[in-house]
């Protein structure tokens, strides 16, 4: 068998949906973590979608990809009994990751100065909405306020329509990430100094980076960025830029912007097919063959050549338009990069399910579900290491192994005394 | 001083634009030395993006080392460099990956080869080598030469499809969503993984990273209620599929906060106690028993009228405000921040001290990112700001490669170090 970068690490998880996918990472590279989950199980447990609409603790598709490779034991932490065995628990851990509210872990006997106090090598992660500290960290969070209060939503959107989320819960992925490297670079330091640590995460610090070039532009310049919609950072609509329709879906093309073949190169894939209407007469041509973002550029400052050009942009525009609802959204993709040309499908979950270069990767995995009788097919990993595979194995049952677990925990007490 | 988790680890840093730098990035700000490779004849384009620095005069200052863009990316960096184009460039870079234990990239399959970087070769030179390659789809596959940048890449890895509202096309999130948090953030967890193999082992090894499957992992309930299901999940905007209300909505207007004067707040009520709360926090206890908002069920039955009735409700009074009143009844909501709101007006980000001010020859005293995990006993720190365009040619060339004076004198003489 392989090895694993992780292997040997134990972590204790107490997080439901903004740290989940960090236990995730760890799991998956190898690291031992075990779930502690309330009865009944937590919100993510009860997320659709279901698998085949099975709607139960053990089918939330929304729970399986933030929780494959885990162990889970029943606790319930509202009780004394709860409380010892999940403080037993939590001291044969080297990381423990959690995401309850700030001073939630700690009134229960499981925060992280009482447990360093016994263990000093403890790593302790905690991924919070707004941090430990500060005058929000008692602030109620939940996936969508994150962010709104990390600067992206205000960037995505219409002007004229309310900002809007980027699917996927961002911001308790975008925590989840920046927590586990931070949990590794605490754990690497623990590994040379004996000495764990508090990892402390913010939500709304975890975007920030995410909002491009706003934050910069407000340092320097005293400009706030705002929503700019389909036209993105564009003056004017222009042919071959944006989202297009194709048959059955869309495209993104940048077949201006410098990389690629260039627009010349478009045309001449539109005359191949008979698509080039009247962009060859003189009129068109010419623009077409100069067409790129410096032309663009210098036509903007000049507002009388501008006026009279623009009409031909826009009709060539639509004649572009017209090339790409001629061809799937994957023909125009494939077709168009074999060309050299910036375009990108607008991928669906289906069309991600087909795409060519993650099955001949063989990106996708497969676990067993011996419970539903069925061998389910899941998304890979975001990476390979080529020494330590990274292995996706099926996420655990509510309490699934509670039983053997605490069983172990009793018998090592046992020992112990 | 506190010795930080990757003193002594040192990284050649072959990689431009946001994904690559910004992992590098956090390696340097938790003790490693970074090498970036750059050259004047292969320019990172995002040093000649805005934003620009000012000049007092207002005007924009120009070359290589003004970009915030840039800037924001490579703090606490070494700056070498080298025409990778060149033989003898590619004999330095060689010895760069040599003398380091990570070395990460982003550049293309293409490239690559031609720069004469693959594993193999790096995995000669130094077995112990953790190599990091971040291409965009992967460094085998039918679509590995596929063009691409983080704007392509929002709408190939299905986040377009997936956000927006839903009477608009896939129109994307504003930004290249994934290069800043996703791809850097995989990367960097996977290349600290490898070195705790390394320390237990003493075995180096290749990390590749494409960046579609990066960020489709975390796209992945979409794709698994697909692989599932067959079901394809549209865009809802800021609906969610069990809490309403979920959204955001829309303020009075605020004439300080620049450019951006719509105001909005976000909320959630993820249950029914979360709801009655919110209606008793806004002076509408009455409405938190009307019975087509009394259950989530309900709620998500009516959401039209609850949003309408939401908006209503938070329309004439400040973001702040709402903010405030319904946190302190216990409510998630958060007003949706720009970035001067960021950087100036949340106490909380200031009082946490998230943004770093650094001195920076060219720009002056500028904002950079902070680390986003803090660290209570090895705290990372932005040593430095980012480097000029080539500022340490010299330094790296001599301490770290042991050169003579006069060997990098002819090195520079030749345009080997541009």
């Amino acid at each position: 068998m392989a090895d694993r970068a992780l292997e040997g690490l134990r972590v204790v998880e107490f997080a439901d949906e903004t740290a989940s996918y960090c236990g995730r990472l760890l799991a998956d590279l190898g690291a031992d973590v075990v779930k502690v989950e309330p009865p009944g199980g937590g919100r993510e447990r009860h997320m659709p979608p279901f698998y085949r609409d099975q709607q139960s603790p053990d089918t939330s598709i929304a729970f399986w990809v933030h929780n494959t490779s885990k162990k889970s034991v029943v606790l319930d932490l509202e009780t004394a009994g709860g409380r010892a065995t999940a403080r037993t628990l939590a001291l044969t851990a080297d990381v423990i990751i959690e995401d309850n509210p700030v001073g939630w872990m700690a009134e229960r006997g499981l925060g992280f100065d009482e447990l360093r106090r016994e263990k000093p090598a403890l790593v302790y992660t905690s991924v919070t909405g707004f941090g430990q500290t500060g005058p929000h960290a008692g602030y109620v969070y939940t996936d969508i306020v994150g962010q709104a209060m990390g600067g992206i939503m205000t960037l995505a959107g219409e002007a004229s329509d309310p900002p809007v989320e980027i699917y996927g819960n961002q911001a308790n992925v975008s925590a989840s990430i920046q927590a586990a490297q931070g949990t590794l670079l605490a754990v690497l330091s623990a590994d040379q100094s004996g000495r764990g640590q508090l990892v402390d995460v913010s939500a709304q610090e975890a975007l920030s980076m995410s909002q491009e070039t706003a934050m910069q532009t407000w340092d320097f310049q005293k400009k706030n960025r705002t929503r700019t919609g389909s036209r993105g950072l564009l003056p004017v609509d222009l042919p071959a830029m944006g989202v297009h329709e194709a048959l059955d879906g869309h495209v993104m093309a940048y077949v201006l912007s410098p990389a690629g073949a260039g627009f010349p190169a478009l045309i001449d894939w539109m005359r191949e097919r008979g698509m080039a209407a009247d962009l060859d007469d003189e009129a068109y041509a010419k623009i077409c063959n100069e067409l790129n973002m410096g032309w663009i550029t210098r036509l903007m400052s000049d507002p009388a050549a501008a006026q009279e050009a623009l009409p031909r942009v826009q009709h060539i525009s639509d004649t572009v338009a017209a090339f790409f609802r001629t061809m799937t959204a994957v023909e125009c993709y494939e077709e168009g990069q074999g060309r050299r040309l910036l375009i990108g499908i607008v991928s669906t979950p289906k069309t991600l399910s087909e795409d060519r270069q993650l099955r001949a990767r063989h990106w996708f995995t497969q676990f067993e579900a011996e419970f539903l009788g069925a061998v389910v097919e899941f998304p890979g990993a975001p990476y390979r290491l080529s020494e330590t595979p990274v292995v996706i194995q099926r996420p655990p049952r509510l309490g699934e192994h509670t039983e053997a677990i605490l069983g172990a925990l009793a018998k090592q007490t046992e020992v112990a005394r | 001083m506190t010795k930080l988790p990757l003193d002594g680890i040192r990284v050649a840093d072959f990689s431009w634009f946001g994904a690559g730098p910004i992992g590098a990035q956090t390696l340097a700000t938790f003790g490693a030395e970074v090498v970036r490779i750059e050259s004047e004849k292969h320019i990172d384009s995002l040093r000649v993006v805005h934003p620009f620095a000012l000049n007092p005069d207002g005007t924009f200052k120009s070359g290589y080392n003004v970009s915030g863009y840039f800037n924001n990316f490579n703090a606490g960096k070494l700056s070498i460099t080298l025409d990778m184009n060149s033989e003898k460039g590619q004999e330095i870079g060689h010895r760069i990956v040599e003398k380091s234990d990570v070395f990460l990239t982003n550049f293309t399959p293409r490239v690559i080869e031609k720069w004469n970087l693959g594993y193999e070769k790096l995995a000669a030179i130094n077995p112990r080598i953790i190599a990091a390659y971040a291409p965009m789809q992967g460094m085998e596959g039918p679509n590995r030469d596929f063009l691409g940048f983080g704007a392509v890449l929002t709408p190939v890895t299905g986040i377009s499809f997936m956000s927006g509202h839903s009477h608009r096309p896939p129109i994307g999130v504003g930004t290249n969503y994934p290069d800043y948090v996703i791809n850097p953030g995989h990367t960097v967890a996977a290349i600290l993984a490898a070195l705790r193999y390394r320390n237990r082992t003493g075995k180096g090894q290749c990390v590749e990273l494409p960046q579609l499957e990066s960020v489709v992992a975390t796209l992945g309930t979409a794709v698994a209620n697909y692989l599932a299901n067959g079901t394809v999940e549209g865009r809802t905007g800021n609906r969610h599929p069990v809490y309403a209300p979920h959204g955001a909505f829309r303020c009075a207007d605020d004439a300080e906060s620049i450019g951006s004067t719509d105001r909005w707040v976000a909320t959630a009520c993820r249950d029914d106690a979360e709801w009655r709360a919110l209606c008793r926090a806004l002076g509408k206890a009455e409405v938190a028993n009307d019975a087509r908002f009394a259950t989530a069920v309900a709620r998500k039955a009516n959401e039209d009228a609850l949003e309408t009735l939401l908006g209503e409700w938070v329309r004439a009074q400040r973001a702040e405000t709402v903010m405030e009143t319904l946190q302190a009844a216990g409510v998630p909501a958060g007003v949706v921040e720009n970035a001067q709101d960021m950087l100036d007006r949340d106490e909380h980000l200031k009082a946490r001290g998230y943004y770093v001010y650094l001195d920076h020859p060219e720009t002056g005293r500028s904002a950079y990112d902070g680390p986003a995990m803090r660290l209570s006993e090895t705290p990372g720190v932005l040593r430095a700001p980012a480097p000029l365009l080539g500022e340490h040619t010299m330094d790296v060339c001599e301490r770290i490669l042991g050169m003579s004076t006069d060997e990098v004198a002819d090195l520079l003489a030749e345009g080997v170090l541009a």
